[in-house]
């Protein structure tokens, strides 16, 4: 049995999965009523006319955890890398890897001991 | 093939004998698809031999290789269908338990109302179909069926025992997150896509929701990978044969409880959709048929993550000193129940968090117990204690 044919029932999977919610959608055109009106094409705002376009530049205030976040997703994948082969370590590895995460943790401890200064 | 009875077309043969049998290991859903493909089959293979003799169209239908392609279109529709009925079973219980604790009856729709949630799905079907002018429609629309199938796509690969599994995958539980926390990406895309000053907030609010559990999340999944070697999910859940890894990893264990709770976007963690302060987050502008899919969206996350709890802490589908039983599947089910009451509970007790209040807490206090966690379990791993 070759790798192609057992990944055969997930693409088939796959095309159900992420097909189920256009074809729910397609298939309830024919029962829904279809009237529209002004009044409903306008986007909601609790009842008041929308004043200008919401696609504006947003300032969002976790900038700074954004910035330890982008760095220390890719950290912790490598750490899972590292924990599926830790039977196989020896100590002096072990030590190695548990020191590259403790500097790690003081960097993002310092960050965001200085987080109020950053946050924007 | 002459005809002699019907027995000559089905037959209900082991499917592991199947030529093209693509499992290494006996499968339930593929075995019910291929005998119910026997019977459809068979029955249709029977009447066109009936009408003209000895052709080749009958032989063709229950050939092993027609069997094999019908029978994994049919496992992955009974694999979806029971995925469905899980689903609709946990919006019951939910509305079920929410009731009773706000002291009402909750559903009464059908035995036990169970079929309230039926009604309702079939009631979106009917409703208006409202699209504001001012949105972008494509990713308007893109957005919202790749939240959706995403979350049904990794719900579906969930096993429910080591012999109901679309795949065994070697990377299994990477797969399955993975897939997992694509979410808030598409929930910002189509908070965007909407035009809706609301749904914008909402859509930043999940982006910032995930920057504070997520790396918590994949450091308390270091920690159960380290004490078993492996991705495999039948690794993972045979490793917990003999004791639960709730158990030298509590404190593991009732973190990643939490951070499961946010990355299910479920109250107290809603921030995003938090319907008191910005209407309906980010699906104010989706309305009827949409919203009912993105609800049910949800509830098959809410799926993921009780799976993800039973399956890397609580033993998946064996029963401590007992092993194995006669229905894994059913163990496995009873498991995702107990500890989807327990969502429920801590949406009905706790009051919805503050965003600065998550991420303080997501960095502050869930990470360095994640940290704390996966520092005592390589102590016990060298330590030779587990």
């Amino acid at each position: 049995m070759s790798l192609v044919v057992s990944y055969i029932p997930l693409v088939v999977l796959a095309l159900l999965a992420l097909g189920f919610a256009p074809l729910a959608w397609w298939m309830s055109r024919f029962l829904r009523p279809k009237k529209p009106t002004a009044w409903k094409q306008m986007t909601y705002e609790c009842g008041s006319e929308p004043i200008g376009e919401a696609n504006v530049q947003f300032r969002f205030q976790y900038y700074s955890f954004g910035i330890i976040f982008l760095i220390f997703d890719q950290i912790a994948t490598f750490f899972l890398i590292w924990a599926v082969a830790f039977g196989a370590f020896s100590n002096s590895a072990i030590l190695w890897g548990l020191v590259f995460m403790m500097l790690l943790f003081v960097g993002v401890a310092y960050a965001l001991k200085r987080e109020e200064t950053i946050w924007i | 093939m002459g005809y002699d009875s019907i027995l000559n077309w089905v037959t209900f043969d082991n499917p592991v004998n199947n030529a093209f049998y693509p499992f290494e290991v006996y499968n339930v859903p593929y075995d019910i698809g291929a005998k119910l493909w026997e019977l459809i089959g068979g029955t249709l293979a029977w009447l066109i031999n009936l009408l003209v003799p000895g052709n080749g169209v009958s032989t063709w239908l229950v050939s092993d290789a027609v069997v094999n392609a019908l029978a994994i279109i049919l496992m992955v529709i009974v694999i979806f269908a029971v995925g469905f009925i899980i689903n609709l079973t946990m919006i019951w219980q939910e509305r079920k338990v929410l009731g009773r604790g706000m002291d009402r009856r909750g559903t009464k729709i059908g035995p036990l109302g169970y079929f309230q949630c039926v009604g309702d799905g079939l009631k979106t079907f009917m409703k208006e179909n409202v699209v504001p002018k001012d949105v972008d429609k494509k990713i308007y629309w893109w957005a919202l069926a790749l939240v959706i199938g995403t979350g049904v796509l990794a719900a579906c690969m969930i096993p429910l025992s080591d012999r109901w599994f679309i795949m065994d995958f070697h990377a299994g539980i990477l797969t399955i997150y993975a897939l997992f926390a694509l979410a808030p990406f598409f929930i910002l895309g189509a908070s965007w896509a909407q035009n809706n000053k609301y749904s914008m907030m909402a859509g930043f609010r999940a982006a910032e929701l995930m920057i504070s559990y997520e790396i918590p999340m994949l450091l308390l999944m270091t920690a159960v990978i380290l004490q078993t070697g492996s991705f495999n999910i039948n690794g993972i859940v045979n490793a917990q044969s003999e004791m639960w890894f709730m158990i030298p990893q509590f404190l593991g264990f009732i973190t990643f409880f939490i951070c499961a709770v946010a990355e299910s976007e479920r109250a107290p963690f809603d921030l995003a959709e938090a319907e008191s302060e910005l209407v309906e987050g980010w699906q104010t502008e989706y309305a009827g048929m949409k919203w009912g899919l993105i609800m049910l969206g949800d509830y098959f996350r809410g799926y993921i993550c009780c799976g993800l709890i039973v399956l890397l802490y609580m033993g998946g589908w064996l029963l401590p000193g007992i092993g194995g039983t006669a229905v894994p599947e059913l163990v496995f089910l009873a498991k995702i129940f107990v500890v989807f009451f327990f969502f429920i509970l801590a949406r009905l007790a706790i009051p919805r968090v503050r965003i600065d209040q998550i991420l303080n807490a997501g960095w502050k206090v869930l990470m360095p117990l994640s940290l704390i966690n996966l520092l005592l379990v390589v102590l016990m791993q060298t330590g030779g204690l587990i």
